[in-house]
């Protein structure tokens, strides 16, 4: 009815505006470029006029009361590559179909144009892809992420790192391999995430508390980690990587192919692997020993599409084993506070492949099912199951046969399971309700000799959500709600005693967002989440010894549930010659966990210890990341991007320990060549600064500041018809000597020295 | 297109059956194998030639709940007479498993080394000399020589006995048991015990 009304306005208009000056109009039809049928909903946009406008159903839409001029048309739609084209207006009205071409059967170049985000979420977000992504390949995933603004790491040496969000980390932050949440042993502040980065060909970073979408836990934010899609039909795509560093001899391998079945139309695969083998890492003065580590990682993926039903069947398998520097490993307090005062290793060690005791072996199975089916054009439902298996060995210097047992060995079984149904109506308005299951199991495999860190325990989340979207041209306005139950069981035996406790706990989580296009080319985003986490089994029932850390930990069963309010704002601008983003966020943590050094030390017949335990307070966190890029002409371009963290215990007025310093990352790019034959150089210089906000208690003061640079080559070829990319990257090129306050290891050696990578990737 | 229809529900099936299946083991009590929980020093009187002569006494130190929070250890005074010489034997044991950690130490004596601290035995008026005497010819200090001074400056001194495991022997100043500076070698520290002394 609307828009017959609409249409004979709009003729009228026309014969009314016919001959005058300022009445002319721009009509279209946006459609799909592959079967011609029409796009309700697509965003169009004309410059000149600062006016947007959305298709109706019909895929129609029109601007009135024109002036003869040139205007730009921009035509956006999800998933679809944006038009944008020139139109000049004379005498007469302009009348036009647009056709819009799908993303995801564009599988040919690494430059991904017209980026998709991988959540449509109103928080804010970035992402790794393309050109940055390829030159992040051969890092592990908390290092990769460091090129996003506002991400750090918490570190335990060199190949140990979790990434931090907006100073949130391990299970405060979620991690999403392929759709399903990670789950392994993340309590550890030395369990790196198990997930191998070539997988993915996009590393999304979510901001905001998103506990509503993706479940408990998600109060920093989420990181989601997809491979790419996979294709229908013939096409098809080898991907090859091999990387090389200096420094620790390292050596890293992946390939990835993906492709369509001729015969079946709609079936895809993909099949990828990557190993990574490295030795003794080296700090500008010495050899850290025991450094070294080794990974082998496979993934794997089957799809079918139709126009009614989609499956995709995915597993991925990590598989890794690292070396803990040796002198990290301290019998008493004693011992630990002689390898402070002397700031380094005390063991000069050579260059070896050789993987020692202590170290970690850690694998992750994770296989994964997900359909949807077309309930009508307007209901999709959902269904997503994912499997996980999380084996962690760590093995201590011990005496005798114990020595090739280890001493903590963790069995994790996981199940997850989504049931969801996504509308979309005509009026706008489109979500997602569903349910979530999330069931755990862990054991401890018997025959450590150690009596266990954290006991066995059977864990069973169920959450029901919903979330609305309504969006009107330039504006989206999102909300969602969600309740979760949790039970946890738990047995565990300490000396003859058999201790058991059966815990459950119960949360609302709500979020209220707004995404509003300003202008064409700034957009801002507003988000107020609020998210929760039970405590961890680590935190209520740790008890005794932290093995080579030499600190007596003890946890509190009492401990409830952390909750947190955040509320993340960020303006984006993406200009022609300059794009820069902003993003200011204030999280309040009521009950937040943390370990605390009680000040008084145990004494044993090892030695003396430090006893720490788990207390709640209320914790306050804010800060701001910005990035931003300036081209000032053809060939440079410059670039700067940093953050700022505060937080602190608002109850007892104090700072947390492992807080990231303020940092900021610039530098200038030079590009000559053309759009397929190219040489990129770039000169970048990291600042970080020293962290003056420390906890009264800190077994060793904060590092100083420091300054590293890095350079880095990237020349991309045609090569017989493929694509042919080859890196260099000199990474710390002055072999800078630092300590970073986020690495744990701080207290025993300085940070990796300089480091030169040669990287290739050639895609065919 | 029909089996594909009630995927779904194979799916809910398989998802369900899976659910069920797994729970967690029971748990099974460790035995702790590596806690010390008893040192005891022994000492055996030497005549000049280097001869046993009188009787063993010893003293212990013990933690009948090795390194767990709550006990603490009880060490004993260790009473030895001015201008005599004793053979010292240091016997390690885990009382909970009913294991003698002594042997585990021999076997690994290329690993570890204890050394002898303390104003009992550093400095040059320490009243206590040692020299490592192991059967074996290493230097380990399961067994050494412990000589009092005939006129001991000072009374009451403390007799600290540290056990090294993964050391570097081989480290510059690691042949003398009474190396202050042994965390230098590398390693880690399993015993640190400091026993009070009295001289008769």
């Amino acid at each position: 009815m609307a828009i017959s009304f609409l249409l004979i306005l709009s003729i009228g208009l026309y014969f009314k505006a016919n001959g005058q000056d300022c009445r002319l109009i721009i009509r279209g039809k946006v459609i799909h470029l592959e079967n011609n049928e029409s796009i309700p909903g697509a965003y169009v946009w004309i410059e000149e006029i600062n006016n947007g406008t959305i298709t109706d159903d019909s895929g129609n839409f029109q601007f009135r009361n024109l002036c003869p001029g040139e205007y730009t048309i921009k035509i956006q739609f999800l998933g679809h590559q944006e038009i944008i084209e020139k139109i000049i207006l004379g005498s007469n009205s302009f009348n036009k179909t647009f056709r819009l071409q799908e993303e995801a059967t564009d599988l040919g170049g690494v430059e991904v144009h017209g980026h998709r985000d991988a959540v449509q979420t109103t928080t804010a977000i970035s992402a790794l892809y393309g050109e940055r992504l390829l030159e992040a390949r051969g890092e592990n995933l908390g290092e990769s992420l460091k090129r996003i603004a506002g991400v750090t790491t918490f570190s335990t040496g060199n190949s140990i790192a979790k990434p931090v969000i907006h100073g949130l980390h391990s299970n405060r932050i979620m991690i999403l391999n392929n759709g399903i949440r990670l789950e392994g042993q993340q309590w550890g502040a030395e369990h790196a995430p198990e997930i191998d980065p070539f997988l993915a060909n996009e590393i999304t970073v979510i901001k905001g508390a998103e506990t509503v979408r993706f479940g408990p836990e998600a109060m920093g934010g989420v990181i989601l980690v997809n491979p790419g899609e996979i294709p229908t039909g013939k096409n098809h795509q080898t991907d090859l990587y091999l990387v090389g560093g200096t420094n620790g001899r390292t050596g890293n391998l992946s390939i990835s192919h993906a492709s369509g079945f001729e015969k079946i139309a709609g079936l895809g695969y993909r099949v990828q692997g990557s190993v990574k083998r490295g030795g003794n890492v080296r700090s500008p003065e010495y050899f850290q020993g025991n450094t070294g580590m080794s990974e082998m990682n496979f993934s794997g993926a089957l799809n079918y599409t139709s126009s009614k039903i989609g499956t995709e069947l995915y597993y991925s398998f990590f598989n890794t084993e690292l070396g803990i520097l040796r002198d990290a490993h301290t019998g008493n307090l004693s011992d630990l506070e002689e390898i402070i005062e002397n700031g380094r290793p005390f063991t000069n060690a050579d260059f070896t492949y050789e993987i020692n005791n202590p170290k970690q072996i850690v694998s992750h199975h994770l296989a994964k099912l997900k359909a949807h089916y077309h309930l009508n054009d307007r209901w999709k439902a959902n269904l997503q199951y994912g499997f996980q298996l999380n084996q962690r060995q760590e093995y201590d210097r011990r005496r005798g046969d114990l020595n090739s047992r280890a001493s903590l060995d963790l069995e994790l079984f996981t199940n997850t399971l989504d049931l969801f149904v996504d509308h979309t109506h005509e009026n706008a308005l489109s979500g997602t309700w569903g349910i979530n299951v999330i069931q755990q199991a862990n054991s401890n495999v018997p025959g450590t000799g150690v009596t266990p860190l954290i006991p066995n325990y059977d864990m069973l989340n169920f959450g029901l959500y919903l979330m609305e979207k309504y969006s009107k041209g330039p504006l989206e306005l999102e909300g969602g709600l969600r309740y979760d139950y949790r039970t946890v069981n738990t047995a565990r035996y300490i000396g003859n005693e058999l201790e058991e406790a059966d815990l459950s706990y119960n949360n609302v989580t709500a979020f209220l967002g707004a995404y509003y296009q300003i202008s064409p080319t700034v957009s801002f985003r507003s988000n107020l989440g609020s998210a929760w986490r039970p405590p961890n089994v680590n935190e209520l029932f740790s008890q005794g010894l932290h093995h080579g850390a030499a600190a007596v930990e003890i946890g509190d069963a009492d401990l409830q549930s952390e909750k947190s309010l955040k509320w993340v704002n960020s303006l984006e601008f993406e200009g022609k010659k300059t794009s820069g983003e902003i993003t200011v966020y204030a999280n309040q943590i009521q009950d937040y966990i943390y370990l605390n050094p009680t000040g008084e030390t145990f004494v044993s017949l090892r030695g003396t210890f430090n006893v720490y335990e788990y207390l709640q307070a209320n914790a306050f966190f804010w800060g701001f990341d910005f990035s931003g890029s300036y081209e000032i002409n053809d060939a440079f371009q410059a670039y700067a991007k940093g953050s700022i963290i505060r937080a602190r215990n608002t109850e007892t007025d104090e700072f947390f320990p492992f807080i990231p310093s303020d940092r900021m990352d610039w530098g200038i790019m030079y590009r000559i060549g053309t759009e397929s034959i190219n040489h990129n150089f770039t000169l970048s210089n990291i600042l970080v600064a020293q962290q003056k906000r420390e906890p009264s208690f800190d077994l060793a003061p904060a590092p100083p500041a420091y300054a590293l640079f890095n350079l880095a080559y990237r020349y991309q070829v045609p090569f017989q018809g493929n694509r042919l990319n080859l890196g260099l990257q000199v990474q710390n090129l002055f072999n800078t000597e630092y300590k970073e306050y986020m690495n744990r290891f701080r207290y025993f050696t300085a940070d990796m020295g300089r480091n030169i990578l040669l990287k290739i990737n050639y895609q065919f | 297109m029909k089996n594909l229809r009630k995927l779904p529900i194979y799916l809910l099936a398989a998802g369900l059956f899976a659910f069920a299946s797994c729970e967690s083991d029971d748990p099974i009590q460790e035995n702790e194998g590596e806690v010390i929980t008893d040192v005891t020093l022994l000492f055996t009187e030497l005549d000049n030639a280097g001869n046993p002569a009188g009787l063993t006494f010893s003293f212990d130190a013990s933690d009948p709940e090795g390194i767990e929070v709550g006990g603490a250890p009880t060490v004993e005074t260790v009473a030895l007479e001015a201008g005599k010489t004793y053979r010292m034997q240091i016997e390690v044991r885990n009382s909970i498993e009913n294991e003698d950690i002594t042997e585990e130490i021999l076997e690994e004596a290329d690993e570890h080394q204890f050394f002898f601290l303390g104003s009992a035995f550093s400095g040059s008026s320490a009243p206590l000399t040692y020299v490592y005497d192991d059967e074996s010819g290493e230097l380990i200090g399961v067994r050494g020589i412990v000589t009092v001074a005939a006129n001991p400056s000072f009374n009451n001194a403390q007799m600290r006995v540290v056990l090294r495991h993964d050391l570097d022997k081989n480290y510059p100043g690691a042949d003398s048991p009474n190396f202050e500076n042994f965390v230098q070698a590398g390693g880690e520290t399993d015993l640190d015990i400091t026993f009070p002394l009295v001289l008769n």
